[in-house]
């Protein structure tokens, strides 16, 4: 086992499986987000949590600007990973932006996963009339840039506060300091960036791993249109309306979330056995 | 509603788990010019900007669900009229009749929110000029990295170069004491006296001549000035030396000198015309007995003859072109009588280039009484006083004879 990585992308590997199923928080996020729905499933797999490098307790000494400027250097975090705990055919479940870093890992080391759990994912973010619509015009995408910006120093003061105001609530502080969000703007920024103006739209055609879509209802980040375009484009994708709303359905519908992917997981069992 | 909150200085309203308004106070639907019925059981999202409804999705959602709390967030609403108001949003989440609802006020900020953007203009401002003083730095640095490394070459190279000159200054030095060791020494003999003087330009010199006793009552004087003066020069001149110091002393006459000269001239160069150099040349053969003088001048300043009586003077002209040039030129020579106390100047153009053809001559002719010895000091003075600093000089060289 790479000690280095496991360090560097504050890696959890918890539960009873021979299969391996890995988390990947969406953009802003680290593993935390995942507890309840990880929870869930330790009993029938080895549950993987990571850290992107950058976000939550990876090493930040370790952030590359110009290998984090795309969704390549993030992928290349999951590859490691892999790498590093001698994955195969893993259950790879990513949030958001990480359903397409998921994508693009499977794309360059197939074996090490055996199905792809999308959650709330967009191969594009912003609209390319008249074939697509990804949700955004490129100058509301930067106004959520200059929202970042403008909220910082508020993030940096709101956690500070938190801690010293909840004293009555150690247990508070024990958990802030696996850290929510990443708190380094540039790095945030340039997460942001690589997140919102990519476009996997072409790589579609070339995934070869069976694919979950779950979609949520209401969702401003990833409409219907994107998931459906996915599921299109993916051959072997499943696509699940949720009841959820929203864009973090493992946070605020994690019983739905849960029983959909076990679900899928079962049928696609099922599936291969017969 | 209490009316107090109602009419709060601040927006307030209360959502339900799902974020969907529940209640909504008078102060915020004013901001926003909307009326209740509106709003209430719409999500609160559409109160937002797009942007704001992102980064309402991406950060107040989960950090309430985390932390039943938002404290000091930035974002911007949405007016039905269009317009953007920035405002800070506080929340609290809590516990009514079993089910989770959250407080909210909403703080308009439109005065600080433009100081803010001005503050982050700057900031940006700052921060591009910052990280084009680090380029420009960094640039500097490396410049001044190559800078170094070239001063360094430099330097090594400046070592090697002085070292290269001190080698061939000394190798010089050393072709300069073989080229004067090859010229002959002054002359004194009863009825003839030969004096000389020698003067490379640089270290070497383009100007030969030498002075040669054939029998008992015959000398060979010659004197050649090969084009061009330095290395190149030299060489040939030590190459035209070994031929005439054997030809000379042998009696050749002075038409198979000069022809055997020119020849040699032309076999050196038949292959490498770039380096062809050609050469004037005086050659006089000095009969003391007969008092005659068979002389053959191949495009040389011409030689002084000086009478002690007379005070006449009488010019040895070119009368050939320089050896070396036309291949096959037929070397005619021609012969004068002199009479005792005779004196003959011979020079290269060197010398004249200081003092002018017109200066030599009275020299010679002021000075006809006095010993040859003075007479050369006097010249020598002469060229001294006429040199400009500035002037390139030419390699220098005279001849004297006194015929006695």
């Amino acid at each position: 086992m790479d000690q280095d990585i496991i360090v560097r992308n504050n890696v959890k590997v918890f539960g009873n499986g021979d299969k391996a199923m890995m988390f990947a928080p969406g953009f802003g996020c680290d593993q935390t987000v995942w507890k309840t729905v990880a929870e869930a499933f330790k009993d029938d797999y080895r549950v993987v949590l990571f850290d992107y490098v950058g976000s939550g307790n990876s090493d930040l000494q370790a952030y590359d600007f110009i290998r984090y400027n795309t969704l390549e250097g993030y992928a290349q975090d999951v590859l490691d990973v892999c790498a590093a705990l001698d994955l195969e055919q893993a259950v790879f479940v990513g949030h958001s932006v990480s359903s397409m870093i998921g994508m693009i890992a499977s794309l360059r080391q197939p074996q090490y996963f055996s199905t792809l759990v999308m959650v709330g994912p967009s191969p594009c973010y912003l609209n390319d009339p008249p074939e697509y619509l990804g949700g955004f015009e490129r100058e509301q995408l930067q106004g959520l840039l200059e929202l970042m910006e403008k909220n910082y120093i508020g993030w940096a003061t709101m956690f500070a506060a938190t801690v010293l105001n909840n004293s009555s609530r150690p247990a508070l502080k024990e958990e802030l300091e696996e850290r929510f969000c990443s708190t380094d703007p540039l790095i945030a920024r340039q997460f942001a960036e690589a997140t919102f103006f990519s476009d996997n739209r072409k790589d579609l055609p070339r995934v070869t791993v069976p694919t979950l879509i779950l979609q949520c209802s209401d969702d401003i980040i990833a409409p219907v249109s994107a998931g459906e375009y996915l599921h299109q484009h993916l051959s072997k994708s499943v696509f699940k309306q949720m009841e959820a709303t929203g864009h973090c359905p493992h946070m605020s519908h994690p019983e739905e979330t849960i029983q959909l992917i076990r679900q899928y997981l079962n049928e696609t069992a099922v599936g291969v056995l017969a | 509603m209490d009316s107090l909150l109602d009419h709060a200085p601040c927006g307030f309203i209360t959502l339900s788990a799902n974020g969907d308004i529940l209640e909504i106070n008078q102060t915020l639907l004013s901001i926003l010019g909307c009326r209740q019925d509106d709003l209430s059981g719409r999500p609160v999202s559409t109160l937002l900007t797009v942007p704001s409804q992102v980064f309402y999705q991406f950060y107040f959602v989960p950090l309430l669900k985390r932390e039943k709390r938002v404290e000091e967030m930035h974002l911007s609403l949405q007016s039905p009229s269009g317009e953007e108001i920035p405002v800070i949003i506080n929340a609290v989440q809590s516990e009514k009749d079993g089910k989770a609802t959250t407080d909210c006020i909403f703080f308009p900020i439109r005065k600080r929110s433009e100081y803010e953007n001005e503050l982050l203009t700057a900031k940006k401002e700052a921060e591009s000029a910052l990280i084009a003083l680090h380029k420009a730095h960094t640039e500097l640095d490396m410049a001044m990295g190559n800078l170094k490394d070239q001063q360094r070459e430099l330097v090594k190279l400046n070592r090697q170069n002085q070292r290269f000159k001190q080698e061939t200054e000394k190798e010089l030095e050393l072709a300069r004491k073989i080229q004067e060791i090859s010229l002959t020494d002054p002359i004194d003999h009863p009825t003839i006296q030969i004096e000389s003087f020698y003067k490379a330009s640089r270290q070497l010199s383009g100007d030969i001549y030498g002075f040669y006793q054939i029998d008992d009552h015959r000398y060979g004087v010659i004197l050649l000035d090969v084009m061009g003066h330095g290395i190149s020069s030299a060489l040939i001149t030590m190459s035209l030396h070994s031929l005439f110091q054997r030809l000379i002393p042998g009696g050749a006459r002075p038409e198979k000198v000069l022809n055997e000269l020119d020849s040699h001239l032309h076999s050196l160069f038949q292959k490498e015309e770039e380096a062809r150099h050609y050469c004037t040349a005086i050659y006089l053969l000095i009969d003391t007995k007969r008092k005659k003088i068979e002389y053959i001048n191949a495009g040389h300043p011409a030689a002084l003859l000086q009478s002690p009586t007379t005070g006449e003077q009488h010019e040895l002209a070119s009368t050939n072109i320089p050896i070396g040039m036309f291949e096959g030129a037929a070397y005619i020579p021609k012969t004068i009588s002199y009479i005792e106390g005779d004196r003959l100047l011979l020079y290269t153009d060197g010398v004249t280039d200081f003092l002018g053809c017109n200066h030599l001559s009275p020299l010679l002719q002021e000075n006809h009484s006095i010993p040859i010895g003075r007479l050369k000091q006097i010249i020598i003075q002469s060229l001294e006083d006429n040199q400009q600093p500035s002037q390139k000089t030419d390699d220098q060289c005279f001849i004297l004879v006194d015929l006695r």
